[in-house]
């Protein structure tokens, strides 16, 4: 089977793992994250849901040299902080751009985590993703 | 004799009607919201300017998690102890997940997210961002509450202004909303809550909501806190719609071309479930 191929069909089995048990995503603190840890990841953006509550990015890509890429799932706050604290539009991040990523892990060892900071490795452009860092009135 | 008759057989007619009528209880008039007039357009103008985007100050509400925690009585106390102890452990209790408003007071508490103020005659209301059901409407018409409110979510809020403060009583709100200290930590109300705030301008850009939450089956008295907003005028700061439950869905195309939503797995904390 061709490599693409592959892809697509762990991309699907992503999307389709698990039943769902509870109804939707809504505001839920982030301590399912390590934040005392910071994992680095180098890939290529597959999804963007540019979605509320949370936006999410799906990333294809490893950690480590070597590694055998596989997809990683992103979270950040809602599109409306995103553009604000952090300069995001909509299509600051889309499918198709090789990125690098720094991100607070899952605990729970799956291949996801809260991200901190993403750069498109094409141009430098740099993201980041801090609810707090708009405590000022009058902000441009 | 004929003519006698029918002058009495008249009067009978038009004595009996009037007696029907008298007899009849007055029917109430339904009360009406009347159409602002001129003035009350012009009164509010007289207002203080509230206008712009209003995003809160998160690391105020996290630094009064320690300063200003609730006076809960013993059994809320023994949970809000319990949920602490499990979101520290990486396992936050899944309290707004499932969509449903945040509701009064936690929207006021703990929101992450900007919201805008409008005025209209006889009305303040608030709508916030990032969940279409964040909607507050406070009459300021001089209505009272009803006997009987219909519990919901935000409460039936009155309001009156002193001076440039705002000052809004709240009550029928729904038993099952949270009084939440952070978006991992709360307990439901439980009922018979009331709520008391003064809104106003600390300073030109910075808005004070000084709540005081009354409580009685979850608090041993009431509760104060002020919440901070900050305001921003930048046009990259309007409020964009948001709707919860979006994030729950993948936009695809289906075997018609058409534009769909299909369903994306969560797990029981709320979020997207990542790969193994």
């Amino acid at each position: 089977m061709r490599p693409s191929c592959k892809r697509v069909i762990a991309f699907c089995a992503v999307l389709g793992l698990a039943a769902v048990t509870d109804p939707a995503a809504a505001h839920h603190s982030t301590t399912m994250f390590d934040h005392s840890k910071v994992v680095s990841i180098t890939g290529i953006v597959k999804e963007v849901h540019w979605t509320n509550p949370h936006v999410a990015i799906f990333v294809y890509g490893t950690s480590k040299e070597g590694e055998e890429p596989t997809m990683w799932l992103l979270e950040m706050t809602s599109p409306g902080n995103l553009v604000r604290a952090g300069g995001w539009s909509r299509t600051a991040v889309r499918p198709g751009d090789k990125v690098t990523v720094e991100l607070s892990p899952l605990r729970d060892g799956k291949k996801g985590g809260a991200l901190k900071k993403i750069t498109l490795v094409d141009t430098g452009q740099s993201y980041t993703a801090d609810i707090r860092a708009q405590e000022k009135a009058n902000l441009e | 004799m004929r003519y006698r008759l029918r002058v009495v057989l008249l009067v009978c007619l038009v004595l009996a009607t009037f007696i029907v009528r008298a007899a009849e209880p007055a029917k109430e008039k339904p009360v009406i919201n009347p159409p602002p007039t001129a003035q009350d357009w012009a009164d509010l103008a007289k207002l203080p300017d509230w206008s712009g985007v209003w995003n809160p100050k998160i690391t105020d509400q996290d630094a009064q998690v320690k300063s200003n925690p609730p006076p809960w009585n013993p059994k809320a106390a023994a949970q809000i102890a319990h949920m602490f102890a499990e979101d520290k452990a990486g396992r936050p209790p899944p309290l707004f997940v499932n969509c449903l408003p945040e509701a009064m007071p936690s929207w006021m508490l703990v929101t992450h997210n900007a919201m805008e103020i409008l005025f209209t005659p006889g009305r303040v209301s608030l709508l916030g961002e990032s969940d279409g059901n964040r909607l507050r409407r406070i009459y300021t018409d001089g209505r009272p509450h009803p006997d009987d409110p219909d519990p919901t979510f935000h409460g039936h809020s009155i309001g009156h202004w002193e001076g440039d403060t705002l000052v809004v009583d709240t009550v029928g709100i729904r038993p099952q909303t949270y009084l939440a200290v952070n978006e991992a930590v709360g307990v439901p109300n439980n009922g018979d809550m009331r709520i008391i705030e003064r809104i106003h301008l600390a300073e030109k850009d910075i808005l004070h909501v000084d709540l005081e939450i009354i409580a009685p089956k979850i608090l041993t008295k009431p509760w104060k806190t002020t919440r901070i907003y900050f305001r921003q005028r930048a046009r990259k700061f309007d409020i964009v719609e948001g709707v919860c439950l979006e994030g729950y869905f993948a936009e695809r195309v289906d075997k018609d071309g058409n534009a769909v939503f299909v369903p994306v797995p969560h797990n029981p904390g709320g979020n997207r479930v990542a790969p193994d």
